[in-house]
């Protein structure tokens, strides 16, 4: 029944993107995994804003080199991280960064084949 | 409420209703007010102005900005300090006297250089990275090689060490020391003019390296046989002979934390303009030189002075020598003149360049206006630091260690004499080693070497080198004021070894080594250890106290050359 060419796609998927300066993406990841991510990815980036502009000469705290965090999170769970990382980010201080979060169509990546069985099964029956 | 397939995730067995987990925490959470980002964009470019700030906000934005370059800081300055403290305190079982004075000098040194360094970043290197990538296209090689001549001449005032320096002829004595005494006295003008030509025409054969390409090695050669020439003629006439330390010392002064960075910039420039290919190791060399030229040009200089002056004693006194007040007494606003003297010429130079050779305004103009005036404060800061911390830990501990093995003031010494000296040179490299192993840029170079080489000179490999280099000078500088050696075969011997290492080893490890022996003179370690070296020949009554710094940074070229070329026999072993 299953077949080599058979893949599980996961839909429900909320892709969360938080940039914050460089060095503080560990502190953020540690909120989202306690608020239930189940990963992230981190990579390095330079940009500034228009808040890291108006602060004048406090603007040079602001680093311009960039940590950007990929979350990618369950639909359900996806406003609960989105709020914790806001918070660990500190993102409600000017210049500190900002966060936004997109549906995707639908992900793939590793489902335990237990777990994919029991769905698969459980489609099967009401199907 | 419910999205439909809600109602089928359940246990068929227990048909009970279940509150979906997403709903339940929509319930707990924070509100969420919503906002078209139309209207707040439309909002914000009407009326574009600064945000409010509350407390927290400045608090998030500066401690963290403010702690890490403390810390910096803290990390080169305390465990020098503190080690110098504890010697004389275990060791020598003297208190270290002033000792709130020295701390709160201390602490000064640290803010001063933490505010000095962040204005460097922000008031001048945008102007010099700036000027460095446009002024090679533009303007005619000439023009460019001027240009290179004064920012290395004018950097050189601004550097920090460089206030130690003219600082340094008050303990001499003049009878003994004639006509070093006269240039650090009533020339200091001219020492510093010297040391600023020195390096003005290093960073031209510096650029001039990048334009044609020239070989690292072919260099070395080419300019250390002349300096090592002219430290014969003067370490055989006995008139100069005790200059040669104060000359070779300039040099480990000058590579400081602005020359460095500025010059680099500027070469980066030079050499992307020549049409060489980013080649990472071209940042290399002209420290190298930096240290060499200024040792030269202060030979001559008191090669002119010896024969223009044949004989000092004979001079009149200068006008109200008596009433001059020890260095250390001045009120703060002497040091932020002196600031304010070592900075303005080199924004000047900068923002002239920047004006009518480019002809262009720099962005972000209050980013440097910030610049500018904290590096002015940093080094107000850090002068008095200077003299009220530094000089006199330094001073005191160089006087008081030669109690280890020298009866002074008519007491018995401390400990027997060969183990007195012993521990005295042991102290010596401690300090060196130390001193290196905090220095933050070797930090950094150990990176690139490590990436360079892919791995075969590693990062903590290069680092312990330097430092048993750095050791072993400073140990054997010591050694020479103790034993009051001529510094001449000193000198001849280290580098004669150094040019011999260097035409056996690679290009790469030659431009690496030379380099090294610059890197570890930080702003921090000079006046510390120059004025350990004054106290020291006060104490055992020797004629000057200078050379530390130049043994110190002639045994890292030494060593790393040797590891270098151990490095290569052990990897040709095993292919």
């Amino acid at each position: 029944m299953k077949q080599r060419d058979e893949i599980v796609v996961l839909t429900d998927a909320v892709l969360i993107t938080c940039i914050v300066q460089r060095g503080s993406a560990e502190a953020v990841v540690e909120a989202a995994t306690e608020a239930g991510a189940q990963g992230a990815t981190i990579f390095y980036a330079r940009g500034t804003g228009v808040r890291q502009k108006h602060l004048g000469v406090l603007g040079i705290t602001v680093n311009a080199e960039k940590e950007v965090l990929y979350i990618v999170a369950p639909g359900d769970h996806a406003d609960h991280i989105f709020e914790r990382v806001y918070v660990a980010a500190k993102l409600d201080t000017p210049g500190m960064g900002m966060i936004y979060m997109m549906r995707l169509e639908k992900m793939a990546t590793y489902v335990p084949p237990e777990v994919a069985a029991r769905f698969g099964q459980y489609a099967d029956h009401h199907g | 409420m419910s999205p439909p397939h809600a109602k089928h995730s359940g246990n068929p067995e227990r048909p009970a209703p279940r509150l979906r987990y997403g709903e339940f925490l929509s319930a707990v959470r924070v509100k969420q007010n919503r906002m078209s980002y139309n209207q707040v964009y439309a909002e914000a470019t009407r009326n574009a102005r600064a945000p409010r700030l509350r407390l927290i906000d400045l608090h998030r934005l500066l401690t963290p900005y403010v702690s890490v370059r403390f810390l910096d800081q803290v990390r080169a300055v305390v465990p020098l300090a503190l080690f110098l403290a504890l010697f004389q305190i275990a060791a020598l079982r003297v208190s270290v006297s002033e000792g709130d004075e020295i701390a709160f000098g201390m602490l000064a040194v640290m803010l001063g250089l933490m505010l000095f360094m962040d204005g460097v970043k922000y008031g001048l290197m945008p102007f010099s990275e700036n000027i460095g990538f446009k002024l090679p296209d533009r303007s005619p090689t000439t023009v460019v090689l001027a240009f290179a001549f004064l920012l290395g001449a004018i950097a050189t005032f601004a550097e920090p060490a460089i206030g130690a320096l003219r600082a340094a002829g008050a303990g001499l004595d003049p009878a003994r020391t004639p006509w070093l005494h006269l240039l650090l006295t009533r020339y200091p003008g001219r020492l510093v003019f010297a040391v600023a030509a020195g390096v003005g025409a290093a960073v031209v054969v510096g650029m001039l390296r990048f334009i044609f390409a020239w070989r690292m090695k072919t260099l070395v050669i080419a300019v250390l046989v002349p300096c090592l020439a002219a430290s014969v003629y003067a370490g055989l006439d006995p008139r100069l002979a005790p200059i040669l330390g104060l000359a070779w010392d300039c040099g480990a002064i000058t590579t400081g934390p602005v020359t460095v960075p500025l010059v680099l910039a500027l070469g980066i420039g030079v050499a992307a303009a020549a049409g060489e290919q980013d080649n990472p190791l071209s940042g290399f060399g002209i420290v190298t030189l930096a240290s060499l030229f200024p040792a030269m040009a202060v030979i001559l200089v008191a090669i002119g002075l010896v024969s223009e002056v044949p004989d000092p004693a004979a001079l009149p006194a200068i006008a109200g020598a008596g009433a001059i007040v020890p260095w250390w007494d001045e009120t703060p606003v002497a040091e932020m003149i002196a600031a304010v003297r070592a900075i303005a010429p080199l924004v000047l130079l900068l923002w002239l360049a920047q004006r009518f050779l480019l002809g262009e305004k720099l962005a972000q103009r209050q980013f440097i206006a910030y610049g500018v005036v904290v590096a002015v404060l940093g080094m107000t800061l850090f002068n008095v630091g200077l003299t009220v911390g530094l000089i006199p830990l330094g001073d005191q501990a160089g006087k008081v260690v030669p109690s280890a093995f020298h009866a002074a003031g008519g007491g018995v010494p401390l400990y027997p004499y060969p183990f007195g000296v012993a521990l005295t040179l042991l102290f010596a490299a401690t300090i060196g080693y130390g001193a290196t192993v905090a220095e933050p840029a070797l930090n950094a170079m150990g990176v690139t070497v490590e990436n360079l080489t892919d791995g075969a000179f590693p990062r903590k490999l290069l680092i312990q080198s330097v430092a048993a280099g750095v050791a072993l000078g400073t140990a054997l500088g010591v050694a020479k004021i103790i034993f009051q050696w001529p510094m001449l075969p000193l000198l001849l011997g280290a580098y004669a070894v150094a040019l011999a290492l260097t035409v056996l080893s690679l290009e790469e490890y030659v431009s690496l080594a030379w380099d090294s022996a610059g890197v570890t003179t930080g702003p921090v370690t000079v006046p510390l250890v120059l004025a350990l070296g004054l106290g020291l020949s006060q104490a055992v009554g020797a004629a000057e106290g200078f050379g530390i710094l130049a043994m110190a940074s002639a045994g890292p070229i030494v060593s790393v050359l040797a590891v270098g070329l151990w490095i290569r026999r052990g990897s040709r072993g095993e292919t």
